[in-house]
């Protein structure tokens, strides 16, 4: 069955990416290297405010309505069509708080932190394809790319678990560090999984990989890898959950144990921004599911709906993580290590060694 | 865009080989930078408009570091579960492992396609460097760096874990 498998070269060149469809578009192109440079800063640009916008979206208004349906509430309802102006308000409302320091911060660390957080999950979005020609870069090592600028998000809960000066905060810290070291590894290494399908760690050619289809008598269905791979998709969303802190792996944060973890000491913008953070993370680690798992843009239609399918894909991963918030009881310290350690890292490895052997007997 | 991205001419490699660097990848890391700017200046300006609008009413007794109400305790550098330090230290190991894994994983596929190797070839080198990180981890499992350390009256009670 896996026979369908096509195989691509390392380095794809065809794809057009963002900044040049904006230089044709814009005419920026005839201004020398100076047009194409702005042209790039617009796609990037373009891409942030994108993710920003979602963020938006999310967390102040989809999570209290996902939340509220859970439990049989309405929540926010009052301002505009079903409340979405909220999301205004509370802009508005979260930006213009006071903002207290505790008085034993460790100064640049504190007020770097939120920095920290906020950018790194933004840079991972620069290698993913979103469809509709919406993809700012293409390097031949964007899967690595995409874990590696991830795991800078680890230094970012240490800075303000540390520099907090609160008990709360360095648990929490602690906890944040010893949790995305314990499921980082099953991530990287499911994710390699796929890298031996594919042949290759760019996006685009993971995500052309996938565009092949089985037929099996009355249906034919999509090669996505995780149809082709199921236990490593499992395993994936799993780490990635704990990656990105969320239940049942919200420990660094447990409100009922240690307040809220290393953002205890935050106020005003500093805690708009590691919850920005936080929400980027999440969307980070649904684009790396959609892009290497879910066929990324692909989806019944013309090529110009990929956008829409890629956006689907993502509030997919994100509507699940807000379902396992309100139906999955938290883990405990000592068994987020041991399911770590003791589960997932060797069932990674087993899932890697039975990818390699199975592609091999096939090859 | 012709100057800083042209057309690639070889269009297939049969294994990873050095390549000099070629304006392709330039132009990717260009707007990666571009979007770390980006990335920046959003946290930043959004820094700027909370300075400009947020009012700032000083005293003392607010900046007191939250211990749910009480007043706080001595310091915050305070003595945690030596298993943090253990997980950290294991992680070292299978970190760099995995980044060793990931070009084995790259030309895995080409390398059984060509006539010069076999299964056994490419495939048993990896697993013999598997093999051995996982003697490892069997012996941090055995020797308790996987497991959570108790203090004596936790492991007594066996319900109050930290």
């Amino acid at each position: 069955m896996v026979g369908a498998i096509t195989r691509t070269p390392l380095q794809n060149d065809d794809t057009i990416l963002l900044p040049e469809r904006i230089g044709d578009l814009t005419g920026l192109d005839a201004y020398g290297t100076g047009g194409e440079l702005l042209a790039i800063f617009l796609a990037a640009f373009l891409i942030g405010n994108l993710m920003l916008a979602m963020t938006g979206v999310a967390g102040p208004w989809a999570k209290r309505k996902i939340t509220a349906a859970f439990t049989d509430r309405i929540a926010v309802n009052r301002l505009g069509p079903a409340g979405i102006l909220i999301i205004v308000a509370d802009s508005v409302r979260l930006l213009s708080k006071e903002l207290i320091i505790p008085e034993n911060a460790d100064r640049p660390a504190y007020d770097l932190a939120p920095i920290v957080i906020a950018s790194s999950a933004l840079l991972g979005f620069a290698v993913i394809p979103m469809g509709s020609g919406i993809h700012l870069a293409d390097p031949e090592v964007g899967l690595a790319y995409v874990f590696a600028v991830a795991g800078i998000a680890s230094i970012g809960l240490v800075m303000a678990g540390y520099a907090s000066s609160n008990k709360y905060s360095m648990l929490g810290g602690l906890r944040a560090v010893a949790q995305n070291v314990a499921y980082e590894i099953p991530l990287v290494v499911t994710g390699m999984s796929v890298v031996i399908f594919a042949g290759s760690l760019q996006m685009s050619t993971i995500v052309e990989a996938q565009a092949a289809t089985f037929d099996l008598g009355i249906v034919s269905i999509p090669a996505w890898y995780a149809l082709v791979n199921p236990f490593a998709f499992v395993l994936f969303l799993v780490a990635n959950f704990a990656e990105v802190g969320r239940n049942p792996f919200d420990t660094p944060e447990a409100p009922t144990e240690i307040v809220a973890g290393y953002q205890t000491e935050y106020s005003s913008v500093y805690f708009v921004l590691i919850y920005l953070g936080e929400f980027l993370h999440i969307f980070l680690g649904g684009a790396i599911i959609a892009t290497i798992f879910l066929g990324g843009p692909a989806g019944p239609g013309p090529a110009e709906l990929g956008i829409v399918w890629f956006l689907i894909k993502i509030w997919a991963v994100f509507l699940l993580t807000q379902w396992l918030r309100s139906a999955v009881p938290r883990v405990r310290i000592d068994q987020l290590i041991e399911i770590g350690w003791k589960g997932l890292l060797v069932l990674s490895f087993a899932n890697l060694v039975l990818t390699a052997v199975i592609v091999g007997l096939i090859a | 865009m012709a100057r800083l991205r042209p057309k690639n001419e070889q269009s297939t490699l049969i294994c990873v080989g050095y390549e000099s660097p070629n304006v392709t990848e330039m132009n990717d890391w260009i707007a990666i930078g571009m979007l770390a700017l980006v990335g920046l200046s959003i946290p930043l300006g959004m820094m700027v408009v909370s300075y400009l609008i947020r009012p700032s009413v000083p005293e003392t007794s607010k900046r007191a570091t939250y211990e749910s109400g009480e007043i706080p305790t001595g310091g915050t550098r305070i003595r945690f579960n030596i298993q943090y330090y253990m997980v950290a230290l294991l992680f070292v190991v299978f970190d760099i492992e995995t980044v060793l894994l990931f070009p084995w994983a790259v030309v895995y596929q080409d390398a059984l396609a060509s006539p010069e190797y076999g299964l056994l070839e490419a495939l048993g080198p990896m697993l013999l460097f598997v093999a051995i990180l996982m003697i490892g981890l069997a012996w941090a499992w055995r020797t308790g760096a996987v497991q959570w350390a108790q203090t004596r009256t936790q492991a007594a009670s066996d319900t109050d874990r930290q």
